[in-house]
């Protein structure tokens, strides 16, 4: 016991102090579209294994980071540094449409701030996992030590009757559709869904098969989008806090 | 370091009735069981069993293809001869129609009441299962019965962040006397969606099948492509690939360790092994810059380059992490009631883990010799100095211990892998602009849960025939159910965790 102890405190304290830091300039974040003039050639859409790129005839860009699945085939295509990484991580939204981001004047940082909800102190979640476990593995860093969802009344919980949001990774496919939504009905009003993670949010890169891997929005509608493949701890928390309302996740 | 393309596979055709036995010789000879599937035939002609041996002596590969009779979908169950072949055959059955006659057990392994009957989705042209008003396929879970004996069902949905899977327990009091295992929930048409996919589009599809094995699938897929293609990869891409593979193996162990721990009421040290798998990731993220290592290993070699000061920087880490991972896992192995805990609970017996063809940990665990890195000679595993971990008792006990040999083991090959600098090598080399027609390649890697394999097959024009994936929990399920009988029902989260297994990776 005591060494356990002096094995704890020789760490010392594993939060960092900065709230959702940028990654470091080694790791390759999320593509984002800069201010940068787009030459219209076309060979991100075309280098994109999931389709999230649209580029317009006079270089309009649409770049969904709700189909991206960070595999960095765009960036290294574009000459113009329209596409570029963005190491940023208060990347979550509350609307689907918030994840597409494009070169005309709107950006993420223009969305609008949630109209705090009745879920603001505290969030306890209940974790449906659907065939994406890297992320189930990134929810539960988010709760570790480093990241500490708890300071912010996150926990997660085993039983969807003591839950307020239902956080789900993976693309939902044909044998979950059924288990998800029973979970979902037994869940007590006030109650969200939070879709974790590119699979969830779109079924990528599993989407338009047999096995109907369409995403939670084909089961249920959601109302807080994780992008990321899978989404870093701080994008999660992110998210989580936007769901809140909670000033934290405004910056 | 050898840079050598590898020794192509030996292809042999047998009539079905053969299969059974040539399969028993084999594996009586000394080869294993590696996957068992079948394939459509390039001009329509019946579909073909296919089952690839791995010789554990000269780490030769063996592909065996039996072409079903015309107009009979039937053909001789090979598992009273080969028990590893139990879940293949079924999944076989439950994926192109083919009944294996006089299979013990036979039920749906993967594909269960969700999928419709007469769905075969790898036996179909384009497969669309029909959603409503359609007969579901029925399943009969194993009942035990006798006076006082009761089941509880768990899942699929479970208590924690864990993945969905169906446990039936018939116990009797509180001793588990059997446990069934119906998994399939997170089914995704992997197999299928990649064998319509561009190949050169395969491999961020590749990483995505189990997350959490992400470089073991980017290697698998990319050794089976360079096999198929007949391309060698630079001695610094195979360095720098064994690496990622470590780290993934570092991070993995150590995640378990901590859930092990946490399971056995020990939180002092699971919190410890939470950070240290956040300290391993971040290893990962400065080799690759993701912090699952994704978009680094690609057909050909790997795609980031490795600076001088990024080498230091990891090398030194490595070197401290060794030590600190040491003292940390002395808080749970130098403990007398964690290791009661773990002690003589869900053993599993050599002989078995022998005949059902348990891998990796859980393998090596209960006897079985068998690494990958080391059976096969992979470069750049054949010229570093380190043996594969072993124990003969089988416990949960022997699996944390090998888990924890395999860790400091790890830190011992990232260290010989990264004590020389990479710079200014060729990491990438550039392959052909198509596949070869009618050829075969597999890649097999020692992932961190053992034995992973993608096995491709190519058509008349160079297309993708198959693409076969076979995670090492396929094998290692069985494993669990059988360390689990006649244990205590709050025995099994142990044993769960020590094995720690994968549901995306099982159910594709």
């Amino acid at each position: 016991m005591i060494r356990t102890l002096i094995q704890l405190a020789k760490g010392g304290l594993a939060t960092p102090a900065e709230l959702f830091p940028d990654l470091p300039e080694y790791s390759r974040g999320l593509p984002m579209v800069t201010d940068a003039r787009c030459s219209g050639c076309g060979d991100c859409a075309e280098a994109c294994p999931t389709s999230a790129i649209r580029i317009g005839a006079a270089g309009e860009v649409a770049l969904d980071r709700g189909r991206c699945i960070a595999c960095d085939a765009c960036t290294g295509t574009c000459s113009t540094g329209t596409l570029a990484a963005d190491r940023r991580t208060r990347v979550a939204a509350l609307r689907r449409e918030d994840l597409v981001l494009t070169n005309a004047p709107k950006r993420i940082a223009d969305t609008p701030p949630p109209a705090p909800g009745p879920l603001r102190r505290s969030l306890h979640i209940r974790e449906v996992s659907t065939g994406d476990n890297a992320t189930d593995l990134e929810i539960g860093a988010s709760t570790n030590p480093i990241f500490d969802g708890g300071r912010f009344g996150i926990h997660v919980v085993a039983s969807p009757r003591h839950a307020d949001a239902l956080a789900v990774s993976g693309p939902v496919a044909r044998a979950m559709r059924e288990p998800l939504l029973r979970c979902y009905d037994a869940m007590a009003d006030p109650r969200i869904v939070i879709a974790v993670g590119a699979a969830a949010i779109s079924g990528v890169p599993w989407e338009g098969g047999y096995a109907d891997a369409n995403g939670v929005e084909a089961v249920l509608p959601a109302n807080a989008f994780i992008p990321g493949s899978p989404p870093h701890p701080w994008y999660i928390l992110h998210g989580l806090l936007l769901a809140m309302g909670h000033p934290a996740a405004r910056g | 370091m050898s840079d050598e393309s590898m020794p192509a596979i030996e292809r042999k055709t047998y009539p079905i009735d053969h299969l059974a036995n040539k399969l028993a010789t084999g594996i009586g000879a000394g080869r294993r069981l590696g996957l068992m599937t079948a394939r459509k035939s390039g001009d329509g002609d019946p579909l073909v069993l296919v089952a690839l041996l791995i010789d554990l002596v000269t780490g030769g590969l063996r592909l065996i293809e039996a072409p079903m009779r015309p107009g009979d979908n039937t053909y001789s169950s090979v598992t009273a001869r080969v028990p590893q072949a139990h879940w293949f055959e079924r999944s076989i059955r439950d994926f192109f129609g083919l009944t294996p006659a006089g299979h013990p057990r036979l039920k749906s392994v993967l594909l269960h009441e969700a999928w419709p009957q007469g769905f075969y989705p790898l036996a179909a042209t384009s497969p669309q299962a029909p959603l409503r008003d359609t007969q579901a396929r029925a399943y009969d879970f194993l009942q035990v019965k006798g006076e006082g004996v009761y089941e509880i069902p768990v899942g699929p949905i479970h208590a924690g962040i864990i993945e969905p899977g169906h446990f039936r327990f018939s116990c009797l009091g509180e001793t588990i006397q059997n446990l069934e295992i119906r998994l399939g929930y997170q089914h995704r048409g992997i197999e299928e969606r990649l064998q319509r996919t561009p190949w050169r589009r395969i491999p961020p599809f590749a990483e995505a099948i189990s997350g959490d094995t992400t470089v073991g699938n980017a290697l698998a897929h990319a050794l089976a492509i360079e096999q198929l293609t007949g391309v060698a990869v630079p001695p610094a891409a195979a360095a720098l690939r064994a690496a990622a593979l470590e780290i993934e193996r570092i991070a993995s162990h150590i995640g378990d360790l901590g859930g092990l721990a946490g399971d056995i009421g020990f939180l002092g040290p699971a919190a410890l092994f939470a950070r240290q798998r956040g300290r391993a990731l971040g290893l990962g993220e400065r080799l690759t810059g993701s912090r699952f290592q994704s978009a680094f290993i690609r057909p050909g070699g790997v795609t980031r380059p490795l600076s001088e000061e990024m080498r230091r920087s990891i090398l030194a880490d490595v070197i401290a992490f060794a030590a600190d991972f040491d003292e940390a896992r002395r808080l749970l192995t130098d403990e007398p009631g964690a290791v009661e805990r773990m002690e003589n609970v869900g053993v599993v017996r050599p002989s078995l883990a022998r005949d059902f063809g348990l891998v990796g940990p859980a393998g090596r665990a209960s006897g079985q010799g068998y690494d990958v890195r080391a059976a096969l000679r992979q470069p750049p595993y054949d010229v570093l100095d380190w043996t594969p971990a072993g124990s003969e008792t089988g416990d949960v006990l022997a699996r944390a211990m090998i888990r924890i040999q395999e860790v400091a083991t790890s830190f011992d090959l990232l260290h010989q892998l990264l004590s020389t600098p990479l710079v200014d090598f060729e990491i990438m080399t550039t392959l052909p602009d198509t596949l070869p027609a009618n050829a075969v390649g597999a890649g097999v890697v020692e992932a961190w849960r053992g034995e992973l394999i993608h096995l491709a097959i190519t058509d008349a024009n160079g297309g993708l025939l198959r693409y076969a994936v076979k995670d090492p929990s396929f094998n290692n399920w069985t494993g669990l159910a059988i360390a689990a009988r006649l244990e205590l029902v709050a025995d099994f989260p142990l044993c769960n965790k020590s094995f720690g297994l994968s549901y995306s990776g099982n159910d594709l």
